[in-house]
């Protein structure tokens, strides 16, 4: 395409001009544009904003109170540094996780039926299947994004705040300082295949509900669910099957012999999740007629 | 308007319906199958070796130094009474703790535990053998006491 | 040849569940003309134009734009095609600029100037760096035709792009279209106003209900248009109307309250003349809707019916007999 002029220009005679082929945009280009939409966003920036200074204010409160007994690792927050981040690991495994890459993903499609723009996006030069990737990935590195943010700020806070005192393990045993830290990343990196679930999760309502708040409050809701479900005894291999168990896979880090099974199921059951949502909401989103905006 | 006939409307509905009965279909299938996580001999089997560790783990805070193997618990659970068969999470398991104190005498203590489904299981110690919620060591101050209240975690595959 | 035709529909049909938007119609517009798409709310035009951009799925027929079709080559389709469904919208937390900058970025080898360049071309340049959701509704429009001038097209697809707007905006909007077609570029235009298709069309396909009801020049349609009408209100409507009984080349007919008079040049002269000569005092005389306009509500309002038309000259007989 010549810079420069306005519109096209009719050859005398009706021949038809060669035109060079030209340079299409690519995922490439449509998911840099995502992240910067995304990046325009209250949520976005605001989501962040409160996973990097909540867990400090989380140590700071828990300081002056009686150590929580409910879940684990809490009861030892006053005697080791490490025991906070898998406190707020398992509390935000339990209620809130599903919202942390749902705030984003589960609105990134139904938004451009919000504002009608649907038809502006997808009249360029750009494919439906490139605008789903697009969509897809900026929404996944919104979630890992969060993910590491709240890990480290969780992490360092607590370290800093309380100490690196060793860790009383899952087996009564004790764990040294060096080894406790790489435990605590091993099981914050744990969850990021669950999160990639629930995103998919996410985008698959996004797609087919389009509708911002449903995309946003059924993966939670779905979380809170499979939770219920999981803690009922006699599930079988139900429990095995769904998205909330591999949130929880990370105790076998910390027994006197580590154990992989879940670890190792868990991201099997989070990768189909991911595959059979992503899939189904691809196939939605390519066969769908745009009426709307 | 030209119109086209629609398809019957029970045609409309076979899908979701299908594709609903196969969800429960799978949900079903999977809870009957597979064996239970909690099971007698998994539970038993986290708790010695938890015991023994953190009996040892009580005496070094009160000044005394136990080798493990000194220790040679030994438990014994039960869910429920005899009716009750011994699988499962619940907040009723029995475990009998038999083992040998530091100064060499035969002790039995009886823990109650809190077993989740996600195989971990939460044991409140009996006050009267291991002691209160905290003991004093050896430098007079209070820490808390690791045999009244911990947390365990075991394979469910073992 | 057919590269050297910018669209070229041919049995194109869409069915929404029972109702069929579009049924089976045929277009063909060749490059650098102005085509026009002309049909009442509700006749498919942009059920045709979303499916030349790919958003709605043909059930049958084909459509190529440029010797390309969505089901053969994909996006590429849409190589050289620029334009807006509807009412553009855009994303309104960002700014005019940032809407074009992206859009640009999505587009694919649009050089960085050129969006300062389409923004002066619509008269946004000022008003660029505020978020959109402060836009008013002309502004969008004109933003909606910047964004579809940046990848310099040769086909430029506008949907009722006057729509909405003020007689000033009317105005510079069909200015616009007439520059950028007077250069040579394609331009497919759809609409509901025949006098706005009647200014800057060469060729214009009448849709009605989903069918084609009149394919041609906008020459040709001129022709078969009725000769037009005055609307006459006097002091005695009933006599008004006995006096013009039986006078050749004259045809009085009651409409909304008023005569409807139809005729010749001279036989309404004569008529008017006449009625004062009797007494009927004439209180106004004034132009009616235009021939075109006529013509318009006549083949889009038949009666269902009527079998839908195929390609040229598909005006109803009675019509044409009745007003000659």
């Amino acid at each position: 395409m010549s810079a420069g002029s306005t519109t096209g220009v009719r050859e005398a005679g009706g021949t038809h001009r060669a035109t060079p082929a030209p340079r299409r945009a690519g995922t490439g280009a449509a998911y840099r544009w995502e992240l910067v939409k995304l990046a325009a966003l209250v949520r976005t920036r605001a989501t962040l904003a409160a996973v990097l200074v909540l867990p400090p204010l989380v140590v700071l409160l828990l300081r002056g109170q009686r150590a929580p007994a409910d879940t684990l690792f809490g009861r030892h927050v006053h005697d080791s540094g490490f025991a906070v981040p898998l406190l707020l690991l398992g509390f935000a495994t339990q209620y809130v996780f599903p919202l942390l890459t749902s705030v984003v993903a589960g609105d990134v499609f139904a938004s451009e039926d919000q504002h009608g723009t649907w038809k502006t996006l997808l009249t360029r030069s750009v494919s439906r299947t490139q605008v789903f990737w697009a969509k897809t990935l900026a929404a996944t590195t919104f979630a890992a994004a969060v993910l590491v943010v709240l890990a480290a700020s969780s992490t360092v806070a607590s370290v800093l705040l309380v100490g690196h005192q060793p860790l009383t393990g899952l087996s009564g045993q004790s764990i040294p300082a060096p080894r406790a830290a790489l435990l605590v990343v091993g099981a914050w990196a744990s969850t990021a295949l669950p999160l990639l679930g629930f995103t998919a999760l996410a985008v698959l309502l996004s797609v087919r509900t389009r509708n911002p708040a449903l995309g946003v409050v059924g993966p939670v809701v779905a979380g809170l669910l499979m939770n219920l479900v999981g803690s009922l005894g006699g599930t079988g291999w139900l429990r095995r099957a769904l998205l909330s168990t591999p949130l929880e896979a990370w105790h076998g880090l910390f027994t006197a012999t580590p154990f992989w099974g879940p670890l190792v199921q868990g991201a099997v059951v989070s990768l189909l999740w991911t595959a059979l949502c992503l899939g189904a909401a691809h196939h939605s989103l390519r066969r769908r007629d745009i009426t709307g905006g | 308007m030209t119109v086209t006939t629609a398809p019957p409307p029970p045609r409309r509905f076979l899908v979701p319906v299908a594709g609903l009965l196969a969800a429960v279909g799978l949900v079903v299938g999977l809870s009957a199958a597979g064996s239970p996580d909690v099971t007698r001999a998994r539970v038993e089997g986290s708790l010695t070796p938890a015991f023994t560790r953190l009996y040892v783990d009580q005496q070094r805070i009160l000044g005394h130094e136990v080798p493990a193997a000194s220790v040679a618990a030994r438990s014994a659970c039960d869910r429920g009474g005899p009716q009750v068969a011994d699988v499962g999470a619940g907040a009723d398991w029995i475990c009998l703790v038999d083992f040998t104190d530091q100064a060499g005498a035969h002790q039995q203590g009886k823990f109650e535990l809190q077993v989740h489904a996600n195989a971990c299981w939460t044991a409140a110690g009996p006050a009267k053998l291991v002691g209160g919620f905290t003991i004093t060591d050896t430098r007079g101050r209070d820490v808390t006491n690791p045999l009244s209240a911990f947390d365990v975690c075991f394979d469910p595959d073992a | 040849m057919t590269n050297s035709l910018a669209v070229r529909a041919e049995g194109l049909t869409k069915h929404y569940g029972t109702l069929t938007a579009v049924d089976g119609i045929s277009v063909e517009v060749a490059e650098g003309e102005v085509y026009g798409i002309l049909g009442p709310n509700g006749a498919g035009k942009t059920t045709f134009l979303r499916m030349l951009f790919g958003l709605v799925r043909p059930d049958a027929g084909v459509l190529e734009v440029f010797g390309r079709s969505w089901a053969r080559d994909g996006t590429a389709t849409l190589d050289g095609v620029s334009g807006f469904i509807e009412s553009p919208r855009f994303y309104p937390y960002l700014s005019g600029r940032r809407n074009l900058q992206l859009l640009a970025g999505l587009d694919g080898g649009v050089p960085a100037a050129r969006v300062a360049e389409v923004l002066d071309v619509v008269d946004l340049a000022g008003r660029a760096g505020e978020a959109v959701a402060g836009y008013s509704f002309g502004m969008r429009q004109r933003l909606g035709v910047a964004a579809s001038l940046l990848r310099a097209p040769r086909l430029l697809v506008l949907d009722e792009p006057a729509n909405g707007l003020d007689p000033a905006g009317i105005r510079d909007m069909r200015a616009l279209v007439g520059r950028l077609a007077a250069s040579g570029l394609t331009v497919l235009l759809s609409s509901h106003d025949m006098d706005e298709v009647e200014q800057i069309c060469d060729n214009v396909t009448i849709m009605k209900q989903g069918s084609v009801a009149y394919h041609g020049t906008i020459a040709a349609l001129r022709r078969q248009a009725p000769p037009p009408a005055h609307l006459l209100s006097t002091s005695d409507d009933r006599a008004a109307a006995a006096l013009a009984a039986g006078r050749p080349q004259l045809a009085v007919t009651a409409s909304e309250g008023r005569l409807a008079v139809r005729g010749t040049q001279a036989a309404v002269d004569f008529y008017v003349s006449t009625l004062v000569r009797a007494g009927v005092a004439v209180r106004s005389l004034t132009p009616g809707e235009t021939p075109l306009e006529a013509l318009f509500f006549l083949l889009t309002e038949s009666g269902p019916e009527d079998p839908p038309g195929p390609a040229a000259a598909a005006v109803p007989a009675a019509a044409q007999g009745g007003r000659r």
